[in-house]
């Protein structure tokens, strides 16, 4: 949570030091913190955990924090630009050195330690899979903690796939599967499947047995995808889904994000979707 | 409905002259179709809403549509909209001297199918003479299709509050609907002329006296929205004001930005605003905004020879596209 | 009991005035009565039932100013902007005090305290004045609160022949009260005022059994979308953050964070940044919204987010009166006990 002069509303000021163009819009900012307090509160993110970034003049937007502590000391979030997304319109036109803030980090995480010893099926749509890349990278720095870990991979075009320069690093590690589907595929792209997400984790099949899904991806993908899943025998008490939702303030204050009682932003963003399928009010 | 100030808007007289109703006014039941209001009653209107009730009924039984959209009593007086899907639900029906909503805005919640797969539903809407005119803009523009609606037209002698006509009721000169499917009532021997009367003693303001008259007004808007969630012709998909990259306006609810909202709709509505009425009369801070759409209807009606929504004409202001599309900007 | 003549009552304003900034009971136009600062005691209008808006507006502003963000060059400093001076609202009545109940639970005791809200708070006072009725709309005596209530007031007036019978609340009302010229009064007898019929409010925990009933999106039929019963509630509190420049040269940006009013019921409340919108349906928007009061406010944070003022049922353009909504809510859930009783029999 935090904590900056006890203004939780307050952004920390840090700089823009570099950006990546991650796909089509979507580009990678890396944010060094400066103010002391601000370190000192990221200094403990973890992964699934969230943060508003702040292009000062254009606002302020929820990102998933898509680095993880530890592997340097940058922040990292993927942002798609929306043709009229205020925010992400501004933060597209930064250049590197220029000031930004961070107010985070917010909300729960994927419980590793929990999920060490399970088989690990990652499920991610488009720039969902953005918050999904800390737990990629938590299970292949401690490799032999996890089981068996199957990585299901989308978007619509191929064009629209993030982080593809890891994806050689993510197959060559042990025991480690990754899968790619776009819906559409050109006739030059040969990396992987043509077809929905669902599609393809029904022609993967992965066994229930032993194994923790993690999901992220627009509301209808996490929709069909558990449908899938069940369709495979896994239990909603398997899967574990983040979802995103409109945000404002990220600390159960501004009431934009609830689903019945309960705030995806201060009880979430990380539900087992046993949790999920109890709410009142459900956007999956 | 209870307390909420009426409008009594007297030609000639105070400039603004408001009442508000201090009693309260008897509660009605679902069933009796009549409300009385301050002691006013209207002999024909019980057989009215009787004519009224056996052709909801007939277009509900005949499937020729699927709802009627039409006025019931309200919970404290007054009557507000209704949504009839059930034959047996028309006795629900009224028609009185107190249906004030322009109940063409839910038009616009009737342009798509109820769910994914269906049709668009065919609905048939009870219309007063004002906001017939309404249905013709919504045609002009391409809003609904002419045979998804069946218009039960109203002859109107005016709506009435404490006893008195309302204000825009006291000019208005079209007595039956301007289009419709089938008349209910006799169009009232009432002979008046719009001349724009409301309009002269801010017309005979300067500037200066004018600008502090409606940043008075507007100092009391709260930017609710309620007026341009009421207005048939408001119905743009994102409005300028609820978009995130908005470069004209800020979202602070203070008065520059108050000031610009209402001339910025009014300019929208130029030769499309329709003279209903609605949106001065949700507002709940009184907030005389026909004054400044009236304005705005008498230059186009003077300049251009187009009062809105008169005809299936569309406003001198659009743009047709090659393929006949009509576009607002 | 104490008692403060009229006289008294205008002297004791204006010395407020003096000192603090001085929120009361003011004809806005047109016979609408609205809290707003004032000079002194002459702007002052003591004859209204409810003002238009609550007292929320002085605590959790329609515009509050967050902070202000200074751009030099490749720099920004970011400038806190808190309420200084402070400020005792005069004249708000009894449900507007019991309306901060659920803001202050909200804001200021759930953890992170909203820093904006509390500082507001600590700098406020509340000067209440007693319904003289209950007008017809109003029934907060079902929930729990009452057209005489002291209690989330720091001082509480009464009319009373010749002037205003008082009754200091609590410690910081009484210290207000130390330049006020008071009489101690023995006869002094505090009117009764006749109670409206009590409404039947289902428990926060009746609620979710009645949440896909139909009933909601036939109410939702008629509503307009607008946010017009959320702004004059004294609960609701949903907003929106937005940076708005304020002044631009070649060497200084200078742009405001500001938080504005929003509504759960208007149409693009929860449409996402790629255009998909989770709650599109205006039945879901009003139900949510009488959801958050009675069911989900109160287990999330304790209070009701309801105070039973009935101003959104004045305002609602449509009729959208949440006494109905309350009865007809009560009246399923009976029917619902009678088929589970008829079902075990
Ligand atoms: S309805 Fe009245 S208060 Fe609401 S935005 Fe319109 S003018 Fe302002
Ligand atoms: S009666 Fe309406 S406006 Fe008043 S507290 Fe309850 S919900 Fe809010
Ligand atoms: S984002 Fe404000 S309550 Fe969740």
């Amino acid at each position: 949570m935090s904590d900056n002069g006890s203004n939780p509303m307050r952004p920390y000021v840090g700089r823009l030091a570099g950006t990546k163009e991650l796909a089509t819009e979507i580009r990678l900012f890396q944010i060094e913190l400066q103010e002391p307090a601000g370190k000192a509160a990221f200094a403990n993110y973890r992964p699934g955990q969230f943060a508003f970034v702040s292009a000062f003049g254009s606002g302020e937007a929820p990102f998933g924090i898509t680095s993880i502590p530890g592997r340097g000391d940058l922040l990292e979030f993927a942002v798609q630009r929306h043709p009229h997304g205020k925010t992400t319109n501004g933060l597209h036109r930064l250049d590197v050195g220029d000031p930004v803030g961070v107010r985070g980090p917010l909300g729960n995480w994927f419980a590793m330690d929990e999920i060490q010893g399970k088989d690990i099926l990652v499920l991610g749509g488009g720039i969902g899979g953005a918050p999904l890349r800390p737990v990629i990278s938590t299970i292949l720095d401690n490799r032999d903690e996890y089981g068996k870990t199957t990585i299901l991979w989308a978007a619509r075009t191929p064009s629209l796939l993030i982080f593809t320069d890891e994806y050689d690093a993510w197959r060559a590690a042990p025991r480690t599967e990754l899968h790619l589907t776009v819906d559409q595929r050109p006739p030059d792209w040969r990396e992987g499947n043509e077809g929905l997400i669902t599609t393809l984790l029904e022609n993967v099949g992965p066994s229930p047995e032993n194994t923790i899904t993690i999901t992220c991806g627009p509301p209808i993908m996490i929709h069909f995808v558990t449908l899938s899943l069940r369709k495979l025998g896994f239990t909603l008490d398997q899967m574990l889904v983040t979802l995103e939702g409109r945000m404002h303030c990220g600390i159960g204050k501004c009431g934009r994000c609830n689903l019945g009682d309960i705030f995806v932003c201060a009880d979430g963003p990380v539900f087992y979707h046993s949790q999920v399928a109890k709410l009142l009010e459900s956007f999956l | 409905m209870f307390r909420r100030p009426h409008q009594c808007r007297q030609l000639g007289g105070e400039f603004h002259h408001f009442l508000r109703l201090t009693t309260a006014r008897p509660c009605l039941t679902q069933d009796n179709g009549f409300v009385s209001s301050a002691g006013y009653v209207h002999e024909e209107e019980t057989h009215l809403i009787e004519q009224i009730r056996a052709k909801a009924r007939e277009l509900l039984e005949s499937g020729r549509v699927s709802c009627v959209i039409g006025y019931e009593a309200a919970t404290r007086g007054g009557t507000r909209p209704a949504f009839i899907y059930d034959p047996d639900g028309v006795d629900r029906l009224v028609w009185n001297r107190e249906c004030y909503a322009n109940l063409t805005t839910f038009l616009h919640d009737k342009k798509k199918p109820a769910r994914r797969g269906e049709e668009v539903p065919n609905v048939a809407i009870m219309t007063k003479p004002c906001d017939s005119r309404a249905i013709n803009l919504l045609l002009s523009e391409g809003q609904i299709s002419r045979d998804k609606v069946y218009i039960i037209g109203l002859a109107c002698g005016g709506m009435m509050a404490e006893g008195n006509l309302q204000a825009p009721c006291l000019r208005c000169n079209v007595r039956i609907p301007v289009l419709y499917d089938t008349l209910i009532g006799d169009p009232p021997d009432i002979d008046v002329t719009d001349d724009f009367e409301d309009l002269a003693e801010l017309e005979g303001m300067s500037a200066e006296e004018r600008l502090q008259f409606w940043l008075r007004e507007f100092d009391r808007c709260i930017r609710c929205y309620a007026c341009r969630q009421a207005c048939p012709g408001c119905y743009c998909n994102v409005c300028e004001f609820d978009r995130d990259d908005s470069l004209w306006i800020g979202m602070q609810i203070e008065l520059p930005q108050k000031y610009f909202f209402h001339t910025f709709r009014a300019m929208h509505l130029a030769g499309r605003c329709v003279e209903c009425n609605e949106c001065e009369r949700v507002c709940p801070m009184d907030i005389p905004l026909s004054l400044l759409n009236r304005k705005l209807v008498k230059e186009v009606s003077e300049l251009l020879g187009h009062r809105g929504g008169m005809t299936t004409d569309p406003v001198p202001f659009v743009t047709i596209l090659a393929d006949g599309e009509v576009s607002l900007i | 009991m104490m008692f403060m003549s009229h006289s008294s009552l205008t002297a004791w304003l204006d010395e407020l005035a003096g000192e603090r900034t001085l929120i009361a009971p003011r004809d806005v136009g047109r016979g609408h009565i609205h809290l707003r600062p004032v000079a002194g005691s002459s702007e002052i209008t003591l004859e209204y039932d409810r003002p238009d808006l609550s007292a929320k507006e002085f605590l959790f502003p329609h515009t509050e100013r967050l902070m202000q963000v200074e751009k030099r060059s490749d720099q920004v400093t970011l400038h806190d902007r808190f309420l200084e001076k402070g400020q005792v609202v005069f004249g708000l009545r009894p449900c507007d005090a019991h309306g901060l109940v659920a803001l202050d639970a909200l804001f200021r005791d759930r953890e992170p305290a909203d820093a904006h809200y509390t500082r507001r708070r600590q700098k406020t006072a509340l000067v209440g004045i007693a319904c003289p009725q209950m007008w017809e709309s109003c029934f907060c005596t079902s929930l729990g609160g009452a057209p005489d209530d002291p209690t989330h007031l720091d001082v509480l007036l009464t009319a009373v022949e010749g002037g205003y019978a008082v009754q200091p609340v609590t410690n910081q009302g009484e210290a207000l009260l130390a330049s006020a010229a008071i009489e101690e009064v023995t006869d002094l007898s505090l009117p009764d005022i006749p109670r409206n019929e009590q409404v039947p409010v289902l428990a926060a925990d009746q609620w979710p059994a009645h949440f896909d009933q139909e009933y909601w999106s036939r109410l939702g039929e008629r509503c307009l979308s607008c946010k017009l019963c959320t702004f004059v509630c004294p609960t609701c509190r949903c907003f929106d953050l937005r940076d708005e420049p304020v002044a631009s040269r070649t060497d200084l940006v200078l742009i405001e964070r500001m938080r504005v009013w929003d509504a759960c019921t208007a149409p693009n409340y929860r449409t996402i940044a790629g255009g998909h919108n989770s709650r599109p349906l205006k039945g879901q928007r009003i139900r949510n919204r009488y959801y958050c009061k009675f069911c989900y406010y109160p287990k999330d944070f304790g209070p009701l987010g309801c105070v039973g003022c009935g101003r959104c049922i004045d305002v609602c353009p449509v009729n959208i009166d949440i006494v109905e909504m309350l009865n007809t809510v009560y009246a399923m859930h009976q029917e619902r006990d009678t088929v589970e009783a008829e079902a075990e029999t």
